[in-house]
């Protein structure tokens, strides 16, 4: 199974990160919730709910920070008898990303966080600069989603096409 | 096993001749516990890796009907890496290439005996 990417240059750290923590999901998202890059979903609709999810916990997650600790958080964990899900944050030129992969006894919380970190810094030097690509949220969100669902699950639709090579 | 006694047992390891650092690391998650490792040597990421070794050279040794590891060694260029299970945490030493494995193994079994 391959990550299907919406900004092709999201691919190559997404890749990565698949490979080398050995997690079974990983969803790369915008804080709106649009998706940016998956490996591992099988539907949209799958994608759809976790990034919705992912959005909804991370606005909590940041408010809980912000009220406790004067700061949002910026990591999650959750632990499951089986599967467990870790959340990240990482900030790169076209602003901020979201992180969810799920993972199970192939992998470990410290092993997913060590890879984590380089994610961050291969997704930061892999951004285009401002002005390449339009901006990772476009002015019409709704046509954006559909685009980026169907971008992420290889369904022909056409992404908007952009200098960087979006797919 | 109280934080004393794992900075002992951390302690009687890193007093080795050629030892970089030890770590006590959780064995399920790959977290530190505890660790005493030179500048520059990243405890997380020993901690992470090794324990993810740990518990594969585990599973593998299982499989092959030869039971527990007592105790894994990886060799490397720059050194070597042991790893010792004891209960739900692996003690990992990082030490140069020329170190004396044999006490090293006697003094990690006392460690992991003192921690169990």
């Amino acid at each position: 199974m391959k990550a299907m990417s919406v900004h092709g240059w999201t691919d190559a750290p997404m890749r990565r990160f698949v490979a080398d923590a050995r997690v079974r999901y990983a969803v790369l998202l915008h804080p709106s919730g649009l998706a940016l890059s998956q490996y591992g979903f099988t539907s949209a609709i799958d994608v759809m709910s976790a990034c919705s999810l992912v959005a909804a916990i991370r606005a909590s997650a940041g408010a809980l920070g912000t009220e406790l600790c004067g700061a949002p958080f910026t990591e999650l964990y959750y632990g499951g008898e089986r599967q467990q899900i870790f959340m990240a944050e990482a900030s790169t030129s076209r602003g901020p990303c979201v992180l969810l992969t799920v993972f199970d006894v192939e992998s470990s919380l410290g092993v997913v966080r060590l890879f984590v970190s380089a994610f961050r810094q291969a997704l930061t030097a892999a951004a285009p600069s401002i002005g390449d690509t339009p901006p990772t949220l476009g002015p019409d969100f709704e046509s954006e989603l559909q685009r980026g669902l169907a971008a992420v699950f290889d369904r022909g639709a056409t992404p908007r096409v952009t200098a960087g090579g979006a797919r | 096993m109280t934080t004393a006694m794992l900075t002992e047992a951390l302690a009687s390891l890193t007093r080795h001749r050629g030892v970089f650092g030890a770590l006590v690391a959780d064995a399920d998650h790959g977290l530190v516990v505890e660790a005493t490792v030179q500048h520059g040597v990243s405890a997380d990421a020993i901690a992470a890796l090794a324990a993810s070794l740990y518990r594969k050279a585990q599973l593998s040794s299982r499989a092959a009907g030869l039971g527990d590891v007592s105790l894994l060694r990886l060799e490397a260029g720059g050194g070597q890496l042991c790893a010792i299970g004891c209960g739900e945490v692996v003690l990992v030493v990082v030490a140069e290439a020329r170190t004396n494995v044999g006490l090293l193994r006697a003094e990690m079994h006392r460690a992991a005996e003192r921690l169990a």
